[in-house]
């Protein structure tokens, strides 16, 4: 099945493959970053809405976290970057 | 006043009817280093390319902005000037140097991590003005283009070997060799201790790899967003995108210049002091 459809296939199949995987990689970091960053800010809110008086101390830690988890996007970036330039 | 505006604006879209007419638009060739100024020393390549001239107006704008703000005619009572000198003094001083430096060395790399903060800071705010240093000329006239230093890996590493380090010159000039090397080693059981110690040294690096590369792939990826949205017009050549692009493109280009321009920045001056601070005082 599958090579009656590469057999089929016109056009350069390891560029769609590299485009495949740079768009997988992404969009599974970005998945991953985002629940984490979720999970920040819940926990923020929660924490203002119990103790407000501490808004201050944590929004430094909150900006922290956050960039700590965003940054995991662009480590499955520069890695899907890497796969798609030098395979 | 605004209508006049908005006409300008749509007027200033309209004009350069040639570039809508380049059909291959690539938004990574905004990132290629052209020398401008060739300077070759034996195996060193010094050249001046877009990312040297950047970082050079970048220095010069940060001590014109420590100078202004900071240094020059303090009053008593401050003016509006004085009191933002302040509030971003007071953001160095309580949220990052003091978060991470043990009060004994504060006084030394406060200077260090303050400067960071602004370095990168001014660096990555002048990476979104758009600034007539492309390289590029259209009809004799400099190009304008958005580009930041900071999305060349190579400045971010810079940045990072230097505190890379001064980590680690920290931690044996305060604890002594052996105290220090001691020290990444964790209470754990001896057969443990063969699995944990190489990850706890690879750690070390990875510290490295994960400074520069946060900084680097967010201006990166900000600058890539906010082109490739604009460029989808140039890519398809048709204008009829642009009520949905350049909103897009300028949504992007606000959360890039208020939230992350100034995190990462932060975050960088913060573990800088983090790591250089775990390193005077080791856990154990």
């Amino acid at each position: 099945m599958l090579a009656t459809i590469l057999a089929a296939t016109s056009g350069d199949v390891t560029k769609a493959g590299k485009a495949v995987g740079l768009a997988l990689g992404v969009g599974l970091g970005a998945a991953g970053a985002g629940v984490g960053i979720g999970l920040i800010f819940a926990s923020m809110i929660q924490a203002v809405a119990r103790q407000p008086e501490l808004r201050g101390e944590l929004t430094g830690i909150q900006w922290l976290g956050f960039a700590l988890t965003e940054a995991v996007v662009f480590y499955g970036l520069l890695g899907s970057i890497l796969a798609f330039v030098l395979v | 006043m605004r209508r006049v505006l908005f006409t300008i604006s749509l007027l200033a879209l309209a004009l350069p009817g040639q570039a809508f007419a380049r059909g291959d638009f690539d938004p990574t060739q905004e990132f290629e280093q052209h020398e401008w100024v060739p300077i070759h020393i034996g195996p060193l390549d010094l050249s001046i390319t877009k990312a040297v001239v950047y970082l050079m107006l970048g220095s010069v704008l940060t001590m014109a902005f420590g100078i202004v703000f900071m240094r020059w005619r303090l009053k008593v009572e401050p003016d509006t000037r004085q009191t933002f000198g302040e509030q971003i003094y007071e953001v160095a001083e309580t949220q990052i140097a003091e978060q991470g430096l043990p009060s004994k060395a504060i006084g030394r790399w406060f200077p260090y991590v303050a400067s960071l903060f602004l370095f990168i800071l001014v660096i990555n705010l002048i990476g979104f003005i758009p600034l007539p240093i492309t390289g590029e000329t259209w009809h004799h006239i400099p190009v304008f283009g958005i580009y930041a230093a900071t999305s060349s890996l190579s400045v971010t590493l810079a940045l990072a070997a230097l505190t890379f380090v001064f980590t680690h010159v920290e931690g044996i000039r305060w604890n002594g060799p052996t105290r220090y090397f001691k020290s990444w080693i964790p209470d754990a059981p001896k057969p443990l201790l063969a699995l944990i110690v190489p990850l706890e040294i690879l750690g070390q690096i990875m510290r490295l790899i994960s400074l520069s590369v946060r900084l680097f792939a967010n201006m990166l990826a900000g600058h890539i967003l906010i082109l490739t949205f604009i460029g989808l017009m140039f890519i398809l050549e048709t204008v009829i995108l642009a009520p949905l692009v350049i909103p897009v493109a300028t949504a992007f280009y606000i959360f890039e210049v208020v939230i992350v321009v100034g995190i990462q920045a932060f975050i960088f001056a913060t573990l800088s002091a983090i790591y250089i601070g775990s390193a005077i005082e080791p856990q154990h």
